[in-house]
């Protein structure tokens, strides 16, 4: 528990910092699955009764399920299986802005070595991500 | 032929009984989502694997959030072995890309057969280590909250050995969709020295990070189905909250011991239809 009297401390500023990561990563999982579950509902009540997918061969999803604008389009058209796309990338996405967040707390707290570390964690995260879209 | 109502109702419950399960023993939901896809339903290998990589996600995020507030986790550790794990993971997904997949079920029964054996160690709390220069240049030691309300505080070493393993957990991480916590606590726990309270918390809290990296590549190259990933999701993220509140007031060492034999099971026949070109 933060006392009154040092709100202003390091270490109470850090157990501040533990805080936010713990509510983002709530917020980030609670969001997702209500994103998901909202178009999952509406999947299942229109097509609910289709016989399944052949999911025992794979042949890779299509760019509506794959790219930012594929996943987007459908989701302002209001395709249900685009909507739990979105709650699935809004998952995916959860632990990268816990990522970013720490980078800001780090350089809240001038921890310049931990500032390097945190933005070589991101920059791999994001850099494959760029590169898979480019490629 | 099943339809889409029916196959949605069974994986979410499926996905319950995982999230439970990997949330009792401390596994994780991803390790009993594959065989559950693969081996019940039949479902290709690499949409299973994205559907792991989603489950091991959703069950870090949602533990991490309770036990990052409690302060057992070592922040600092965590990040700086994710630079190890996240390399890892991303050349895991990269390998998973043009592997067969009956390699990759074969690999992936014998890191089953690892993690049960591993699951019958008992964890040990190092007292007194005396750090090493590179962990404290890196501002590694750390405390942790004990029960009685005050601090205890721990140095760890072998900063390289445990870097080493952490590659490795990320590189079966990134190919086979698990979280290989079993694998990172041993980094931890074993290697570096770490009480075993503060290397299961931070290895749970790496996980979604590890996930995350080869979830986008897996994401990108189509093999997140959403019709697959959506129960998944739900499921397995509502039974390790379950799981977590069943936890405080239950002896798991009997169920532990069941699942350890349940999971050699599973590991056999993987193995055996990776042999026989099943996948």
């Amino acid at each position: 528990m933060v006392s009154p009297e040092n709100s202003d401390s390091p270490a109470s500023r850090s157990h501040k910092m533990q805080d936010l990561i713990g509510h983002a990563l709530r917020i980030g999982v609670v969001t997702a699955c209500i994103v998901a579950i909202a178009g999952g509902i509406y999947y299942l009540a229109a097509h609910g009764f289709e016989p399944i997918p052949d999911y025992r061969e794979f042949h890779s999803e299509s760019a509506s399920f794959t790219t930012a604008r594929g996943i987007w389009h459908g989701v302002t058209h209001l395709q249900a299986k685009e909507w739990m796309q979105l709650g699935v990338v809004l998952l995916i996405f959860t632990p990268v802005v816990r990522v970013a967040l720490s980078l800001v707390l780090f350089l809240r707290e001038r921890d310049w070595l931990y500032v390097a570390i945190t933005a070589i964690v991101l920059g791999v995260i994001l850099g494959n991500m760029l590169e898979g879209s480019l490629g | 032929m099943i339809s889409i109502l029916a196959f949605t109702l069974i994986l979410l419950l499926g996905a319950y009984a995982a999230g439970l399960l990997g949330s009792l023993t401390g596994l994780g939901g991803g390790v009993v989502v594959i065989p559950l896809l693969t081996l019940a339903f039949g479902v290709d290998f690499r949409y299973a694997i994205g559907a792991a990589l989603v489950a091991s996600i959703a069950t870090s995020s949602g533990s991490a959030s309770a036990y990052v507030r409690e302060g057992i986790t070592n922040v600092r550790l965590g990040m700086f072995l994710e630079i190890a794990t996240t390399i890892g993971a991303v050349v895991g997904a990269i390998i998973a890309l043009w592997m067969p997949t009956n390699t990759i079920a074969i690999i992936y029964g014998l890191v089953l057969i690892f993690t049960a054996v591993m699951t019958q160690r008992r964890g040990t709390d190092h007292q007194g280590v005396q750090g090493s220069r590179l962990a404290g240049l890196l501002k590694l030691h750390s405390t942790f909250p004990t029960r009685s309300g005050g601090l205890q505080r721990y140095e760890l070493t072998h900063v390289a050995g445990g870097f080493s393993i952490m590659t490795v957990a990320g590189v079966l991480s990134g190919l086979l969709g698990i979280g290989s916590g079993v694998l990172k606590v041993l980094a931890m726990d074993t290697v570096m020295k770490v009480p075993f309270k503060v290397s299961t918390t931070t290895s749970n809290f790496m996980i979604g990070v590890t996930a995350a990296a080869s979830a986008v590549i897996y994401l990108q190259r189509g093999y997140i189905d959403p019709g697959i990933a959506f129960p998944v999701m739900v499921g397995v993220l509502m039974g390790a909250l379950t799981g977590a509140r069943l936890l405080k007031r239950m002896d798991v060492t009997v169920l532990r011991r069941i699942f350890a034999i349940a999971i050699l099971l599973v590991a056999i026949n993987m193995i055996y239809n990776g042999f026989t070109g099943k996948f």
